[in-house]
C-alpha cells in the first residue's frame, strides 16, 4: 500500500467506526469545497456550474495540503446543460435566470395539479413520465414527437457525461489525497417528493385540509420507489449512506399530528426499507427538527446518520446519542460572520458537548454557500485536528 | 376571545363555512367592510394561536388562502368606501433569491391586519426598492432572504436605501436570519417568526 492509500484507509475506518457509534483515533471531519471557493479563484459561479472541467480544477488544487476525512464533493451541484437540453422549468442557474454570481435555485409551482391524484397513485411513474415530463420542460411539451425525442436523447446523454465525468474526478481526488466520498445513491422523504417536486409547498399543505387522504395514498406510492432509489443509485453500494435531503420535516411546517399522520410513516418506511437491504440514510435534517427528535429516535438502530443544522443539537445527543451517528456541530452561518479563532473556539467546544463519547462526524450544519470565507473553512479543519484526538 | 361566527370560522380553518358567511352577509346588505374587518379578527386569531404553539405554518398558509378567496369577492366591492390602511409596507425578496414562501406568508398576515402592503414579488434589485419606497413613502419596508449567499446583496440594499436619503425602518426576515446578520446588514429589525413582522409594524405604526 502506498502513502496515500494508507491515509484512505485510517480514514475510512474513523468514518465506519463513527457511523457506527464508535469512538475512533480522532472525531472524523467531513468537508465540501463550496461555492465561496470562486471569490478566490477569479472565475464567476456561470462558469463554474456550465463548465465540469474548471469546476473540478478548482477542487484538486484546493483539496492537497488539507487533512480531513470525509469529502462531499464540489462546488457545482448540477450540471445544468442536462436541464438546458430538455428546456426544464426546475431551476434557475447562474447567468439563466439569475445573475452569473447567484447561486442554483429550485423554481417551485404546483406542476402536479389537485386533479392529477388518482392518475399519479394509480401508476406514478407512468404519470410522471406522460404527464410531469412534459410539464416541466418546453422541450418535452409533445411526447413522442421529434423535438421531444431529439431532446430527452440529447438530456440522457448529458447525464451520462456528467456521471463519468464526475466519477473520473472522484476517483483521481481519492486516489491523489486518501479522501473518503461521504455517500452513495440519493433520495428523499415521499412527503418531500409530493410537496417539493409535484404539489409544492402550498399545494401540498392544502391538501392536508382538502384531500388528506390523496396525500396518504401518494406517499405510500411513491415510498416503495424512494426505497429502491437510494439502493440502486448506489449500485450495490452498502459501505457509505445514502443522501436524503429532508424538508417538510422540519419545525414548523406541519402540526404534530400533521407530522405523525403525513410525513413520518412513509419516511419510517422508506428508512426500514432500505435498512433491510443493509443502507443506511445521511437523514439530511435542514432546518430545526428538535420537536421530533422522540419520533426519530424509534428508528432502528445505526439506521441513520442524523445531520444536525438547526436543531438542538445538545438535546439530539441526549436523545439519539450512542444509538445513531450525529453529523454537523458548525452553524453555516459562522464560516460566514465569525473569524478562524471564533471558528476554533466554538469546535472545542462542540468536542466537549457532542463528541465526547463517539459517534460523532465534525461537519457544518447545513449547505455552505458563496458567503463563507475560506480562512474559517481551513480554521474548521485544522482545529477539528488539534482538539479532536480522543 | 371570539364571538362573530365569521371570525370564528376562518380562525378554526373552515373554508366552506366561510365561503357561505361572506355571501349571506353581503346578500343581507352588511358593509363589504364590516366582513372584512370580522375576517380579519379571525386572522389574527390564528396568528396568535401560531405564535403559543397551537398553530403551525400549515394552518396559517390555510388561513391566508381562505382570506384570499374571500378578498377576491370583497375587494372590487370595497371600492368607493372608507377603507383606512393602518399604512404602507414595502415587500420583496432580495436580489438573487427567488424563495417567496416565507415572504408570502408575512405578506398575507400584513394585509389581514389592514396593511397597505406593496409586494415586489421576489429576486428584486436594490433599484426597485428604492423606488417604491419613494412613490409610496412607506414608513417600513421588509426584506426577505432564504440563501445566506444572498445577505450580501440584503446589505447592498440597504446600503443603498441608506446613500439614497431614506431612513425607511427596515426589517429583515428568514431561516437563517439571526442578530449577527441583522447587524452585518445594517437592518433595524429581524424576524425570526412569521408574525414578528405584524408586531414589528403595528410598534412602527402606532407611533
Amino acid at each position: 500500500m502506498n502513502e496515500k492509500e494508507m491515509l484512505y484507509q485510517k480514514r475510512l475506518e474513523r468514518y465506519m467506526t463513527a457511523m457506527d457509534c464508535g469512538k475512533p483515533d480522532m472525531v472524523p471531519v467531513a468537508f465540501g469545497v463550496g461555492e465561496w471557493i470562486t471569490k478566490y479563484t477569479g472565475t464567476t459561479l456561470q462558469e463554474i456550474y456550465y463548465d465540469l472541467d474548471k469546476s473540478n480544477n478548482v477542487v484538486s488544487e484546493m483539496l492537497p495540503g488539507l487533512d480531513f476525512d470525509i469529502f462531499k464533493g464540489g462546488p457545482a451541484l448540477w450540471w445544468p446543460p442536462m436541464f438546458d437540453a430538455m428546456g426544464s422549468k426546475l431551476y434557475k442557474f447562474p447567468g439563466m435566470g439569475v445573475d452569473e454570481n447567484s447561486t442554483f435555485q429550485f423554481n417551485e409551482q404546483e406542476y402536479m395539479k389537485a386533479d392529477d391524484y388518482d392518475e399519479f397513485i394509480a401508476s406514478p411513474t407512468e404519470w410522471l413520465v406522460n404527464h410531469y415530463l412534459p410539464n416541466i420542460s418546453t422541450e418535452l411539451e409533445n411526447p413522442g414527437s421529434y423535438r421531444s425525442t431529439v431532446a430527452l436523447i440529447k438530456g440522457a446523454a448529458a447525464f451520462a457525461m456528467q456521471g463519468g465525468i464526475m466519477a473520473a474526478a472522484w476517483g483521481k481526488w481519492t486516489m491523489e489525497n486518501g479522501i473518503v466520498g461521504q455517500g452513495t445513491g440519493f433520495t428523499k422523504a415521499p412527503f418531500d417528493t409530493l410537496g417539493d417536486a409535484l404539489r409544492g409547498m402550498k399545494g401540498v399543505l392544502l391538501d392536508l385540509r382538502r384531500r388528506p387522504e390523496k396525500v396518504l395514498a401518494a406517499c405510500d406510492a411513491i415510498t416503495p420507489h424512494n426505497v429502491n432509489c437510494g439502493l440502486a443509485g448506489a449500485g450495490a453500494d452498502t459501505r457509505f449512506p445514502c443522501f436524503a435531503p429532508l424538508h417538510r420535516g422540519a419545525y414548523p411546517f406541519l402540526n404534530p399530528k400533521q407530522w405523525d399522520t403525513f410525513y413520518w410513516p412513509s419516511l419510517k418506511a422508506t428508512i426500514e426499507g432500505m435498512w433491510a437491504k443493509g443502507k443506511r440514510m445521511l437523514f439530511y435534517a435542514e432546518g430545526d427538527w428538535t420537536p421530533y427528535l422522540e419520533k426519530i429516535a424509534e428508528l432502528p438502530d445505526k439506521s441513520i446518520i442524523f445531520q444536525i443544522d438547526t436543531t438542538d443539537a445538545k438535546k439530539a445527543k441526549k436523545i439519539l446519542g450512542g444509538r445513531f451517528c450525529l453529523q454537523g456541530g458548525v452553524p453555516t452561518t459562522l464560516l460566514t460572520y465569525g473569524t478562524p479563532e471564533k471558528v476554533k473556539e466554538h469546535i472545542k467546544r462542540t468536542f466537549d458537548e457532542l463528541a465526547c463519547d463517539g459517534g460523532f462526524i465534525l461537519d457544518t450544519g447545513g449547505v455552505v454557500m458563496g458567503d463563507a470565507k475560506k480562512e474559517n473553512a481551513i480554521a474548521m479543519i485544522e482545529a477539528a485536528r488539534k482538539y479532536g484526538i480522543y | 376571545m371570539l364571538t362573530d361566527a365569521l371570525s370564528i370560522a376562518i380562525a378554526e380553518l373552515e373554508e366552506e363555512q366561510v365561503a357561505g358567511l361572506v355571501k349571506e352577509r353581503l346578500d343581507s346588505g352588511i358593509s363589504p367592510l364590516e366582513i372584512v374587518n370580522s375576517l380579519q379578527q379571525g386572522m389574527a386569531e390564528a396568528g396568535s394561536r401560531f405564535e403559543t404553539g397551537e398553530y403551525f405554518l400549515g394552518e396559517l398558509i390555510m388561513c391566508g388562502e381562505i382570506m384570499q378567496d374571500s378578498m377576491v369577492i370583497l375587494e372590487p366591492l370595497l371600492i368607493g368606501s372608507n377603507a383606512e390602511y393602518k399604512g404602507s409596507i414595502v415587500m420583496g425578496t432580495v436580489k438573487g433569491d427567488i424563495h417567496d414562501l416565507g415572504k408570502n406568508i408575512v405578506v398575507m398576515l400584513l394585509k389581514g391586519s389592514g396593511y397597505n402592503v406593496i409586494d415586489l414579488g421576489v429576486d428584486v434589485s436594490k433599484e426597485k426598492f428604492i423606488e417604491a419606497i419613494k412613490e409610496s413613502n412607506a414608513p417600513l419596508v421588509g426584506m426577505s432572504v432564504l440563501l445566506t449567499g444572498c445577505q450580501e446583496s440584503m446589505k447592498e440594499t440597504i446600503e443603498a436605501i441608506r446613500a439614497a436619503g431614506l431612513n425607511t425602518k427596515v426589517l429583515i426576515g428568514g431561516n437563517y436570519i439571526d442578530d449577527i446578520v441583522k447587524d452585518y446588514v445594517g437592518a433595524d429589525y429581524s424576524a425570526q417568526a412569521a408574525t414578528d413582522g405584524i408586531k414589528v409594524a403595528d410598534e412602527i405604526f402606532s407611533v
